[in-house]
């Protein structure tokens, strides 16, 4: 494995008592809401509904903020510049999302995104695309906790030289004890502690980190020394447009702005939409729930941004690395190599915190759509609440195991990143706009996209080039191809198969009032009088 | 329509109006230059602290003009979430005349 050499970090007893004080901490979380975890599914997957805002804002940022976080950031920052900033700016979705689709999405009371699909659409259709999309989900999340525990071995290969799988392992094991007893009450409350420890230490740990390298004159003046000045300029592109996928051109830019700010009026065009799906329906009004969206990528924003200049100070000191392995750990090595003694403990129990986090939430939201949409739904509707809770425990730990196995097969994060934030969303990212704003889009056309996205996403970029039929193309180049293509599979299902039942959109509309083309259907609910103050409730 | 209405009816505010949008401009906004703001402060770049500073208004502004109307649509909601959620679980136990 082509990684970042071990490093020889002493721990001196401060050191590991402030890890052993966090993980302390951590697993108290589980055992204080123990009891209110078990109440019921809707406990053990959204609190109980009944969130102020600023939590589960905590838990948006606490989410986002993963151990592979700073790798991927490191990537593209170290190899483009600040340029590179605009590839973390997909978080930027939450902007418009607040007041748009989080809205929406509140109002239908949908426990996961499987389950609204199944309350946006009717038939057979519905029924396949929510089984589809829990299934999809189960997995995805199992792959997420996979990337993320890679992270973790990575840097404690590099820390420790222990062998790869147990950092894969040890970690995301402590994490699983108190989302397994408490569910998403530990999860939340687990956040906002980690939120705001991960918070403090990627502060501390970049201001040290700049001053190390000379402070912010000391970067700017040793960048124009290195003659990469250009490196401290966000809008410094190769050109408007052209096909060399090695550089950045200002249609990759215009690329990355209209997916993250405009996909916000969509839902389930980003992989993040999926817990923060769990993080809106937690909340307590519709006005919490759009400000703890807001918020949560706001705070992501701003981490970003003093991430980015760390990476920068990281770049001048080590200017010459070329292998994506060594430079996606120069964040965790400006902490490990220039941190004093009796710090170190402290930045670890921080990478702690911000690994635990992650995990946390795709160990219960994996769960969440394994229980709710497959088990509940599916198998055994009739199930009593604690039936529910118990399966939901029996399916954390399922996903544990399977994270296991995939974690020990990943090599370089920054790709697989790339592939799965951006290109792998490519084809269902209009789709995903048009189940919410058209009326007249259907399952069946939803459905179509995914499958075909599936495949082409595949195709284009990582087979067709391995086989020479296609060359290696640039990022922009291929989201707006696969967009195309997709388009050419789910535009005809969606005219060639049925509109959805009439009654059926009725109700959803006049509970959640999506924006956009719902022309009919508003014009029947007016006519039913369901639009006023007085209208509309079953 | 004030841009910075205060008073709502809850009809008023289950529609989508201008202030949904202005909240939408602003609070994009205010992403894009808190993202590039920062950076260029923490570099000591005169550039940055005026995108900063431009992004604290952007931010105040998209919470004025949507604040308002965010408090009176939830409070309306939330009377009639009790039915829906009822309705909600039938669905999912496949019962009724709609449960596929």
């Amino acid at each position: 494995m082509d990684q970042a050499a071990a490093v020889s970090v002493v721990f001196t007893p401060l050191d590991w008592l402030w890890v052993i004080l966090l993980i302390s901490a951590m697993i108290a979380c589980g055992v204080v809401f123990y009891r209110l975890g078990k109440r019921s599914e809707a406990d053990f997957f959204l609190a109980g509904r009944g969130l102020p805002w600023w939590l589960p804002a905590t838990s948006v940022y606490a989410t986002h903020t993963a151990t592979d976080t700073p790798m991927w950031i490191c990537g593209t920052i170290y190899k483009w510049g600040m340029r590179g900033i605009w590839f973390p700016f997909f978080t930027a979705w939450t902007a418009i999302s607040a007041f748009v689709s989080t809205r929406i999405f509140r109002r239908s009371l949908a426990m996961s995104q499987a389950e609204w699909q199944n309350l946006r659409y009717s038939g057979l259709g519905a029924e396949l695309l929510r089984g589809w999309l829990a299934g999809w989900q189960t997995f995805m999340n199992m792959f997420v906790l996979a990337w993320v525990s890679a992270a973790m071995g990575k840097i404690c290969t590099y820390l420790f030289a222990w062998p790869n799988w147990i950092g894969v392992v040890a970690f995301t094991s402590i994490c699983a004890v108190y989302v397994l007893v408490a569910g998403y009450w530990g999860v939340i409350m687990a956040d906002f502690q980690q939120g705001v420890i991960s918070f403090l230490v990627i502060t501390l740990v970049s201001v040290w980190g700049i001053s190390v390298a000379g402070g912010p004159s000391g970067i700017v003046s040793r960048l124009g020394e290195i003659g990469e000045s250009a490196r401290l300029n966000p809008f410094h592109f190769d050109g408007f447009w052209g096909l060399d996928p090695n550089l950045f051109y200002t249609a990759d830019f215009v690329t990355l702005l209209i997916m993250s700010t405009l996909g916000g009026i969509g839902m389930g065009n980003f992989i993040d939409w999926y817990p923060e799906a769990q993080r809106i329906q937690s909340a307590r009004t519709i006005r919490d729930a759009s400000y703890s969206i807001w918020a949560g990528g706001f705070v992501t924003l701003i981490r970003n941004s003093v991430w980015a200049v760390a990476i920068l100070a990281f770049f001048v000191m080590y200017p010459a690395l070329e292998s994506e392995a060594q430079y996606e750990m120069g964040w965790f090595r400006l902490g490990f190599e220039h941190l004093p003694a009796g710090m170190i403990g402290v930045f670890f129990a921080g990478i702690i915190a911000i690994h635990l986090s992650t995990i946390s939430t795709h160990l219960n939201l994996g769960a969440l759509y394994a229980t709710r949409d497959l088990y509940h739904h599916y198998i055994n509707p009739e199930a009593s609440e604690a039936t529910l809770v118990r399966v939901g425990r029996i399916n954390t730990l399922l996903l544990l195991l399977g994270s296991f196995l995939l974690g020990l097969t990943m090599q370089s994060i920054t790709s697989w990143l790339i592939f799965a934030l951006w290109l792998q969303a490519a084809g269902i990212w209009i789709p995903s706009l048009l189940q919410v704003i058209w009326w007249r889009f259907n399952s069946w056309a939803y459905l179509s996209s995914w499958i075909a996205n599936l495949v082409m996403s595949w195709l284009v970029v990582w087979v067709l080039p391995a086989l020479g039929v296609l060359p290696e193309l640039p990022n922009w180049l291929n989201f707006w191809l696969l967009a195309g293509l997709v388009s050419l599979v789910y535009l005809p299902v969606c005219f060639f198969t049925k509109a959805d039942d009439r009654e059926h959109l009725l109700r959803y509309y006049v509970q959640a009032r999506p924006l956009g083309f719902w022309g009919p259907i508003h014009a029947e609910a007016e006519r039913r009088g369901l639009l006023t103050t007085q209208g509309g409730a079953s | 329509m004030s841009v910075f209405k205060t008073e709502w009816t809850a009809d008023d505010a289950d529609r989508w109006t201008i202030h949904d949008l202005l909240a939408c401009v602003f609070g994009v906004l205010a992403f894009f230059l808190v993202t590039v703001g920062l950076a260029g402060s923490i570099l000591l770049q005169p550039w940055g602290f005026v995108c900063l500073a431009l992004s604290m208004v952007f931010t105040w502004l998209t919470f004025k003009v949507i604040d308002p109307k965010l408090r009176t649509l939830s409070a309306a909601f939330e009377k009639k979430q009790a039915g829906y959620l009822e309705d909600m679980e039938r669905h999912n136990r496949w019962e009724g005349d709609d449960a596929g």
